[in-house]
């Protein structure tokens, strides 16, 4: 068993990260992610962990010094949030598209405009389609495990993608928890020190990384990319076990169900939220509502599949979504989730639901009145009007 | 030994088939920087002429035999920092960690990365091959074209005629980050080059070392391509392209105590073709204040 101890979830992606000794980390501020480096670099100063730690002078360096890092071979780890990933997205698209494996946690908040520092899951959201894996946390614990497993996944020979370790920033970057914290010894067995050599710049084996690429072979690059995010399904699955029986915590994978057993409605979320929403699934069992719900652990690669059985032979449900998807009037992940269903609007009475925009809260009044709409909709399949939780 | 020797014996590692223009001065540039700096090299060149011209590799070719990466355009200090750093933590200090670049992935889009990766002292060789401008993309104007200049977004207009502002004199900002080793070199002077880079690479040992230089395109600049080295070597002659280097000593400025004029050093050249009287004189005022700039500098 490893150590308990009490940390916020920034501290948690940091303790999880020095765990996995990192080559290298860059470190640049932006709320609410700060404390994650600023941790770090309290550890390289201190001389607890042995990481080159690199003060940047932005987020688009911090992810180009890490990639310059990776491409010599090294483990790396950095963090950040809304305008710092968009800042960086020119490097960020190209991590995924050389195969280099990494993890970057991301306190997720608001995109501006308006004017914002609060939580909300747009920023990681709207980079859903820049190759990375996404896991998203509600939880310091997993944070902790999710940072730790992120690197068995990215580094996996069948993978070899970065992966995001996404949490709901304030609601889970801030809040302190009770932590069962990994002893060193059990990361080392657990996670291999740093192996792939497929994108190494060594003048002993000199090669030209990324020269000007031909559409026929690009065409093969991007499939084999979109290959190992279907592998990464099953990957994740194994690493989960493979965790879950060396830790004693399993998360489900790429998905994990709350009382969906005989549910006949389902609430699907994402990230912080999923706690309130399982407290939501009581009270409405109490009210004789049978209600279940589904957390949507990995966004990317998508778990279609996996939620296409979860629904199956369900009534009705809905999608809360922390973001929202310009042009479809609704939540990302419902699109994404209605994709992955066939004759939806068939077989179920389905909706949309946004919340917790720019730090709002996504209370359990309001999850719960979710819940009895679909509840009171469920035999009228087809799609309902997108529910907003608006405080006024 | 002198630099004869040095390049005679040094091996060139760029492909004798890349596709630069004629007479192309980042062409030169490159292969001595590489021949100087060796096999046990690890390169960055981003995107621009050099790149363009196939060097990192194209059509399922390699166009180095030494290890090769086209950063971002606005990245290659930040990429190399990471390259750098994992080397000296493999205890692999020996392997030469360089960036080739053009004046727009430095001095604008670049700057940012580069400024930083200069004040942490980041142990590379940094350099600049400054045509002033963004040839590869058509000659666009850059930070550092030089007033007056005729190029794709300052053309010769009826309003407007050709830059309107003088250039950034990027090196001498450079030299101001507290880096290891600094300094400009021109490839019409072709000892001092060579010299520099052994200088820049053995100061990259340390820190940052940091080389501009000044690359003569007879493509954009609109010249025969046979007068490149004239070109280079009238700007230093006219003090419009100045030579000196920054060590632990201090600055030291190549004396130019009888220089050419800046009307001089323009003529033949197309890009200057519509300079006024003017603006002969605006330009031939910044570069004798440049020189006097350095020359206080370099007093000991």
């Amino acid at each position: 068993m490893g150590k308990k101890v009490v940390l916020t979830g920034n501290y948690s992606a940091s303790e999880a990260a020095a765990l996995c000794r990192p080559d290298l980390i860059a470190a640049y501020p932006i709320t609410p992610q700060s404390s994650v480096v600023e941790y770090l670099a309290g550890m390289v100063h201190n001389g607890k962990i042995d990481a080159n730690l690199v003060q940047v002078e932005s987020e688009h360096s911090a992810c180009s010094v890490v990639q310059g890092a990776v491409a010599a071979g090294g483990r790396v780890f950095t963090a950040t949030s809304a305008q710092g990933l968009a800042l960086m997205y020119e490097p960020y698209f190209r991590m995924s598209t050389l195969r280099f494996p990494m993890v970057m946690a991301l306190a997720t908040r608001e995109m501006t405009s308006p004017e914002t520092v609060w939580s909300g899951q747009q920023d990681a959201m709207s980079v859903r389609e820049a190759g990375w894996i996404q896991v998203y946390c509600d939880g310091n614990q997993e944070i902790v495990d999710m940072v730790i497993q992120g690197y068995k996944i990215a580094e996996n020979e069948k993978v070899l993608l970065p992966v995001n370790v996404c949490y709901d920033g304030f609601y889970s970057s801030h809040l302190t928890e009770g932590v069962d914290l990994p002893l060193q010894e059990e990361v080392d067995r657990f996670l291999p020190a740093v192996h792939f050599n497929h994108c190494v710049l060594d003048p002993e084996k000199p090669f030209a990384l990324d020269p000007l690429t031909p559409g026929p072979l690009m065409m093969k690059y991007r499939k084999s990319h979109l290959d190992a995010m279907e592998a990464a399904l099953t990957v994740i699955e194994e690493v989960d076990k493979e965790f879950g029986d060396q830790f004693g915590r399993y998360y489900g994978g790429a998905i994990s169900e709350y009382r969906t057993e005989d549910a006949d409605v389902v609430i699907l979320t994402i990230g912080g939220m999923t706690g309130t929403g399982m407290d939501a699934v009581d009270l409405a069992r109490e009210q004789g509502i049978k209600a279940g719900l589904v957390k949507i652990r990995f966004a990317r690669p998508f778990p279609a599949k996996r939620i296409a059985k979860a629904l199956a032979g369900k009534k009705a449900f809905a999608v809360i979504d922390r973001s929202v998807s310009f042009g479809w009037s609704t939540g990302p992940m419902y699109m994404e989730t209605r994709a992955a269903l066939t004759d939806v609007d068939d077989k179920f009475a389905h909706f949309s639901a946004i919340g917790g925009l720019g730090g709002a809260d996504i209370s359990l009044d309001r999850m719960l009145g979710t819940i009895k709409k679909l509840d009171t909709v469920k035999n009228e399949p087809g799609q309902k009007e997108t529910q907003w939780y608006m405080t006024d | 030994m002198s630099y004869i020797d040095v390049l005679r014996e040094a091996k060139d590692v760029v492909t004798p088939g890349m596709s630069a223009c004629q007479g192309c001065g980042g062409e030169l540039i490159l292969r001595t920087v590489l021949q100087v700096s060796g096999k046990n090299t690890i390169v960055g060149i981003p995107p621009g002429c050099m790149a363009g011209a196939g060097v990192v590799g194209w059509n399922y070719a390699n166009g180095l035999e030494i290890p090769v990466h086209i950063p971002l355009l606005d990245n290659t200090a930040s990429f190399l920092t990471g390259v750098s750093q994992m080397y000296e933590r493999k205890g692999r200090t020996d392997v030469n960690i360089v960036a080739v670049a053009g004046d727009g992935a430095t001095a604008d889009c670049g700057f940012q990365s580069l400024s930083a990766a200069a004040e942490r002292n980041e142990k590379m060789l940094y350099v600049c091959y400054d045509n002033e401008g963004y040839m590869n993309t058509g000659y666009q104007r850059s930070s550092t074209t030089s007033r007056g200049s005729r190029t794709s977004t300052t053309p010769i207009g009826s309003v407007i005629n050709g830059k309107q502002q003088h250039q950034k004199y990027l090196p001498l900002i450079m030299s101001m980050h507290g880096l290891e080793y600094c300094a400009t070199a021109s490839p019409s002077h072709m000892a001092d080059l060579v010299a520099k880079v052994q200088k820049g690479l053995a100061a990259s040992k340390k820190g940052f070392a940091y080389l501009h230089v000044f690359s003569p395109c007879p493509t954009g600049w609109a010249y025969k391509s046979e007068k490149a080295i004239e070109v280079a070597r009238k700007a230093v002659a006219s003090n419009v392209f100045p030579l000196w280097e920054m060590d632990e000593n201090g600055y030291k400025l190549t004396e130019n105590k009888n220089p050419i004029s800046v009307a001089e050093f323009v003529q033949g050249i197309g890009k200057f073709k519509n300079l006024t009287p003017e603006v002969i004189e605006s330009i031939q005022k910044v570069a004798d204040a440049r020189y006097e700039t350095l020359r206080k500098l370099s007093a000991k």
